[in-house]
């Protein structure tokens, strides 16, 4: 078959122009290289924002409030003291609220003799199981009355737990220390496993909130504030009640923000829906730029190239050779030169983005998109940017390229 | 039935207004097996001929038959086909692929063939053999001699079995033994049957062709035989 005959004399070409081969390789793998990097981020720091959302366990009646102000989980005050467990009951107060879950958060490390692992530790009351509905598999969940005598005990998430003790072994009534104290373990969390984004909820411990304060952050402040309404459509006009209670618990005048913020399942779906298509027009922008610089490396060497070749071409056509031969040839040559500069490419994004995620610079997470993205740019690439060399080279007058 | 037959061949190159007539009423014919030279001064118009004559390029007017098709006016794919099949080139500067085997480059032909042969490397091997180069198959022409790379590009025109061979200057770039070496080809392969052309301003060259066709200014000024026969050529005898 021509075609494949074509294809031959292409490769044959590349192999013998081994230098233009080489630079036309470098332009796309350079630019594929960076389309997956940056892809790879892009996805990373979705996963982490969802992370985050998950995190966070909501239900369409409830929201939370965190202490300092700012938007969602960017907080612009670090060290806010204002919250209290004296807000938690004024909001329990409201007409339209159900529960509130007052709450302190640390991470930290948790330790069985020579075992131990870091984990989330919440600091909460008994309402919690009842606003998160989380069952409790083995034991019992922490009761009024671990709150009111500030016992030191702990409920086990799934991943703790199987850090720190064996399979044989039953965790119920050992003690763990947390920082200077032992906790006994009265209870196991049931496994959600998973989240598809890689979260892991599982990954956390829970103590009476009253032990927090005493023990634990010894201060007696709240982190967060999760609050349920009787039902989903109450949730705005008890956001409302509930900023008027805190800003008045918290002696704010007219003219201070509210130094606390609000993250509703609404609110999170709008900034993540926002966020993510800001993300996704800026990484279309720079893949293409980066694919463009690519493509118009290729065709300015593949001109530069048909110039230094010009001979070659002549000689071609004396013995046969079509004006649609011709073309082919340097098309496919464009085309093989920009798939070679892909996987290329695709192998030095993923070191950069593996590289990235291992140091910790930045959250990356490898997908498959770039791999079918790549390979279909690249060969797009290749013809498009192939054709102008290709036929140039095609229409030469074989006369005059043989007198050259 | 004449193998090349040109009636009133015109051909004038424009440029930036001007026009230039390289060819002017040219008619000539060439029956199979014709040993012929062209010969004339440099800026005579015998490169732009034998442009025409190898379907290279197409006259601006007059009527061209190559075994007995019209192909002044052909396509490229055709015109293509007829260059694959009908003619084999030589030139003065060989213009062999750099970096590429000789049995590849005699290969070439065939890569742009309707009809490939299914022992391509063999038929390859018969024709270098035939110009005395089977020990070089796997030489690239930065390793041969110039009068072993002129061979290659001898045996290249004959791969495809066409019937004529055109030849620019073949000598032109070689010293006197492979000229002579060269030229001994040449009268071979019009003895097993071949038309070759060849396009010289040496006219110890020419004297190899039964046939002398002198050019002079886009005109053929003459078109006689040959003093001597073909093989045995003042050149052989008078080396310069």
């Amino acid at each position: 078959m021509r075609i494949f005959k074509n294809f031959r004399q292409a490769l044959r070409g590349l192999k013998l122009n081994r230098g233009n081969t080489l630079l036309m390789t470098i332009g796309v793998m350079i630019g594929i290289s960076s389309l997956t990097v940056i892809v790879a981020i892009g996805f990373g720091i979705k996963v982490k924002v969802l992370n985050r959302i998950a995190n966070l366990g909501f239900g369409p009646e409830s929201f939370s409030v965190i202490a300092g102000s700012g938007k969602m989980f960017f907080t612009r005050s670090k060290n806010i003291t204002s919250m209290s467990l004296q807000d938690a009951e004024d909001l329990l107060a409201l007409p339209t609220v159900r529960l509130v879950v007052p709450r302190q958060r640390k991470r930290m490390q948790v330790i069985n003799k020579k075992e131990f692992t870091s984990t989330r530790v919440y600091g909460v009351t008994p309402d919690w199981q009842r606003a998160r509905g989380w069952h409790v598999v083995d034991g019992v969940f922490l009761s009024d009355n671990d709150l009111d005598r500030k016992k030191k005990v702990v409920v086990l998430g799934a991943t703790p737990a199987r850090k720190l003790f064996k399979e044989t072994e039953d965790p119920i009534g050992k003690m763990i220390r947390l920082q200077n104290n032992y906790y006994e373990v009265i209870g196991l969390l049931q496994e959600k496993g998973l989240t598809e984004s890689g979260y892991d909820p599982d990954d956390r411990a829970l103590i009476p909130l009253t032990t927090s304060m005493a023990r634990l952050t010894r201060e007696t402040h709240l982190h967060s504030i999760k609050v349920v309404t009787l039902d989903a459509s109450q949730v705005p006009e008890t956001m409302e009640a509930v900023r008027q209670v805190l800003r008045r618990n918290h002696n704010l005048s007219i003219f201070t923000e509210d130094d606390f913020r609000f993250i509703t399942p609404e609110g999170i779906m709008e900034w993540v829906t926002e966020s993510a298509q800001a993300m996704n027009r800026m990484l279309i922008l720079i893949s293409t730029v980066s694919l463009l610089v690519g493509g118009i490396v290729i065709m300015n060497i593949l001109l530069v190239s048909i110039r230094e070749r010009v001979r070659e071409i002549g000689i071609r056509r004396c013995f046969g050779a079509r004006k649609s031969d011709i073309t082919l040839q340097f098309l496919f040559e464009s085309v093989l030169v920009s798939l070679l500069g892909g996987i290329l490419g695709i192998g030095l994004g993923l070191s950069i983005s593996f590289g990235l995620k291992r140091f910790d610079i930045l959250p990356t997470q490898v997908t498959w998109e770039p791999f079918v993205l790549s390979f279909v740019f690249c060969t797009l690439i290749g013809l498009v940017f192939g054709i102008h060399p290709a036929r140039k080279a095609a229409l030469m007058s074989p006369e005059e390229s043989i007198r050259s | 039935m004449s193998l090349i037959e040109m009636n009133s061949i015109c051909k004038s190159y424009r440029n930036i207004g001007f026009e230039t007539q390289v060819l002017k009423n040219i008619t000539l014919r060439i029956n199979e097996g014709d040993y012929v030279s062209i010969i004339g001064p440099s800026g005579a118009g015998k490169s732009t001929l034998m442009a025409i004559a190898g379907c290279l390029s197409q006259p601006t007017s007059g009527e061209y038959f190559l075994d007995g098709e019209e192909v002044g006016r052909l396509s490229d794919w055709k015109l293509s086909r007829v260059r694959n099949e009908k003619i084999g080139f030589v030139f003065q500067a060989f213009h062999l692929l750099p970096g590429v085997t000789a049995l590849d480059n005699v290969v070439l032909p065939l890569v742009y063939s309707r009809k490939t042969p299914s022992n391509i490397k063999d038929r390859a091997r018969e024709v270098l053999a035939k110009v005395g180069l089977e020990h070089r198959l796997h030489h690239t022409p930065g390793q041969l001699s110039g009068g072993e790379q002129q061979r290659v590009t001898i045996a290249r025109s004959l791969i495809n079995n066409p019937p004529i061979i055109l030849a620019d200057e073949p000598t032109g770039n070689l010293d006197s033994r492979n000229g002579i070496e060269t030229m001994k080809t040449f009268d071979k392969l019009v003895a097993d049957g071949k038309t070759v052309v060849l396009i010289t301003h040496d006219s110890d060259v020419a004297e190899h062709a039964d046939r002398i066709i002198s050019i002079r200014d886009g005109e053929i000024a003459s078109d006689t035989a040959s003093q001597s026969p073909a093989g045995s050529s003042s050149l052989s005898e008078n080396p310069k």
